[in-house]
């Protein structure tokens, strides 16, 4: 018996957005990223194409962090030291992507500076060949103030600059315009803001083809469901033709799942959590491969196995559909 | 269609300073402003009014007398004693808003209704609070509110159901199912029970600039679906214009040929069409984009209107 199987014809489609520059586009980069381009839900290649695997970045620090958990330290190790090392650890474990977060303050508690920010950047960019994308610590003002001295370092590379938000993005987006990056437009989780905030930023000048969307996601059992639905939402919106929901999505589930009580703490918890290491590593792992079946096109990790794991699952995905 | 003037609200804050002041003269002109502007009824919106709701519809009353009597009066609040004063003083000419699904208010309100002969809101809402879906909204017409109406004599024809309406900025996807209750509630039984909207809640936390073109066109496809009345601004001049243009089948200019082309689509379970419109005319552009948030197929923002 032949099934017939059932395919959605969809009019629309999730926009290409290439990340870094090759010396060919006037940086430095010895790969670049593209994401996007999907004609259908993720991994139904039966339906339509999808031009790009979905892409994992690694969370680098401009300093080793205060608050992350023992684990990521242990791994990590020697290399937190600087972040020139750390991205190339992170380059060999697998990365597509670096992701570069300044920290507030520098590890003598004073405040993070303009050229302590162009220095990282200038480290970072010179001891790894992947594209990048830094963010501020997420204070519109201190932001403001570091990332536009590192766009205009890092000019032609078309790195990824965050982070806009609804309150706080003329900055961002005018550094962008002038050096020639993108942006990554987040909100919180919700529909309307999203593409709310894609087009204003479009506003702007900066074309779509320079704007990834961050949708906000929580860690799996804190409210990761809440997160799922509104991808999909957008995603479905976007391939129904809905053209201000039609960016790639970014979604940042190593923040999210390390901030949780199940993988930062060891002790002091229930027995039957079980091995803690393994339960931190699944965790960040089930969080981001839930993320990707909701049309995540971009994930932030931070642990270097997690990464192996959900490669191999969308390997694993891949080659079943192909 | 039944259109029910909405502007007598206590949430309105020049409403609520009159009240306060016993400004007689305030409700006496807003009656007569919406009377003259085309409504059929005029709603007395007092709040819930536990202490002295009684006092108040009173009050009120003397000042409909004087503006508007004999038109029909909608006494709506939650205090069942205000509502039967009102109906004491203004006879059966009235509307009593409203009855939910939940026991107690279903157990009290119809048969005060039925008492005197008034017509009944009753609204598709349980204790659980509003179903999303449109088959669930039917179910509480039809397990629910009819039988109760039926139960206390009140005809199907002074029973106006109410969906609910919410709003597009935030539950966009339930937006389609009241249009589509409308019209299932219209043809479940024979005779089928009125239907009734509170039209605004459509436009509820969107740019105030933005909320007319939304309502228009909202009103537009609930009476494509068999919408009966509803409550709504009728010093809105343009809302009022389509409403006309729609019963008087007037498509003298291409905007107006659009409403009707949408109306008529609706009622023919069709969607609007883009062969429908001229894309060229920015005002019928703007009904366009509107038809398809109001669809829930391009996700609303406060900024749709641009795209």
């Amino acid at each position: 018996m032949t099934v017939e199987i059932p395919k959605e014809k969809w009019s629309g489609q999730v926009r290409e957005v290439t990340i870094g520059a090759t010396a060919e586009d006037g940086g430095t980069r010895t790969q670049t990223l593209t994401i996007g381009g999907e004609t259908t839900l993720p991994f139904l290649h039966f339906e339509g194409s999808i031009p790009h695997r979905p892409a994992l970045a690694i969370e680098i620090r401009d300093r080793k962090p205060d608050d992350w958990s023992p684990i990521l330290l242990e791994t990590w190790g020697e290399a937190m030291e600087s972040p020139a090392a750390w991205a190339k650890a992170a380059e060999e474990a697998g990365a597509d992507l670096i992701y570069l977060v300044l920290s507030l303050t520098t590890a003598d508690g004073e405040e993070n500076t303009p050229e302590n920010a162009r220095r990282v950047v200038r480290e970072v960019l010179d001891a790894t060949g992947l594209p990048l994308a830094v963010a501020g610590p997420g204070q519109a003002d201190v932001d403001n103030e570091l990332i536009v001295p590192v766009a205009e370092e890092a000019e032609g590379e078309r790195i990824l600059l965050g982070i806009c938000e609804e309150g706080n993005y003329r900055t961002i987006v005018a550094a962008a315009l002038a050096n020639n990056h993108l942006v990554q437009s987040k909100t919180p989780m919700d529909v309307n803001l999203s593409k709310q905030l894609v087009i204003l930023i479009s506003d702007m000048g900066i074309p779509l083809e320079r704007i990834v969307m961050d949708p906000t996601t929580g860690a799996l059992g804190y409210g990761i469901e809440y997160g799922y639905s509104v991808m999909e939402r957008l995603r479905l919106a976007a391939l129904q033709g809905d053209s201000m929901t039609q960016q790639p999505m970014l979604v940042d589930p190593g923040a999210e799942a390390w901030k949780v009580k199940e993988s930062k703490v060891g002790e002091g918890v229930p027995e039957s959590w079980g091995d803690w290491q393994n339960r931190a590593l699944e965790w960040e792992a089930l969080t981001a491969s839930s993320l990707v079946q909701s049309g995540a096109d971009l994930l932030v990790l931070r642990h270097p196995d997690t990464l192996k794991r959900v490669k191999a699952m969308i390997d694993a995905l891949l080659a079943t559909t192909a | 269609m039944l259109k029910i003037g909405e502007n007598i609200h206590i949430i309105a804050p020049s409403v609520k300073v009159a009240l306060k002041e016993r400004d007689g003269g305030f409700f006496v002109d807003l009656a007569r402003k919406q009377k003259e502007a085309g409504a059929d009824v005029i709603d007395l919106n007092i709040g819930p009014r536990k202490k002295d709701g009684a006092e108040v519809v009173e009050w009120l009353v003397d000042c409909m007398q004087e503006a508007v009597a004999g038109m029909t009066i909608s006494f709506d609040t939650t205090n069942l004693t205000a509502i039967e004063t009102g109906l004491k003083l203004w006879g059966s000419n009235a509307i009593v808003n409203s009855t939910s699904a939940e026991e107690e208010r279903l157990e009290q309100v119809p048969p005060v209704a039925a008492k005197y002969d008034a017509k009944l809101i009753a609204l598709c809402l349980e204790k659980s609070g509003i179903p999303v879906g449109a088959d669930a909204r039917i179910g509480i017409a039809m397990e629910k509110l009819i039988p109760r109406a039926e139960e206390v004599g009140i005809p199907m024809e002074n029973l106006l159901v109410d969906p609910l309406i919410l709003t597009v900025s935030g539950t966009q996807e339930y937006v389609p199912e009241a249009i589509e209750t409308v019209r299932m509630l219209k043809m479940v039984m024979d005779p089928a029970p009125m239907t009734v909207v509170g039209l605004s809640n459509v436009s509820n936390q969107v740019p105030n600039k933005m909320r007319p073109l939304l309502d228009r066109v909202y009103l537009t496809m609930l009476m494509g679906a068999g919408l009966d009345s509803a409550i709504l601004n009728p010093l809105d001049k343009k809302l009022m214009g389509v409403i006309q243009g729609i019963e008087t089948r007037d498509d003298s200019t291409p905007v107006k040929a659009l409403y009707l082309k949408l109306f008529d689509r609706v009622a023919g379970m069709e969607q609007l069409q883009p062969e429908d419109v001229d894309m060229s005319d920015p005002l019928q552009a703007e009904i366009w984009k509107t038809v398809q948030v109001l669809l829930n197929q391009v996700i609303y923002t406060d900024s749709y209107l641009q795209f």
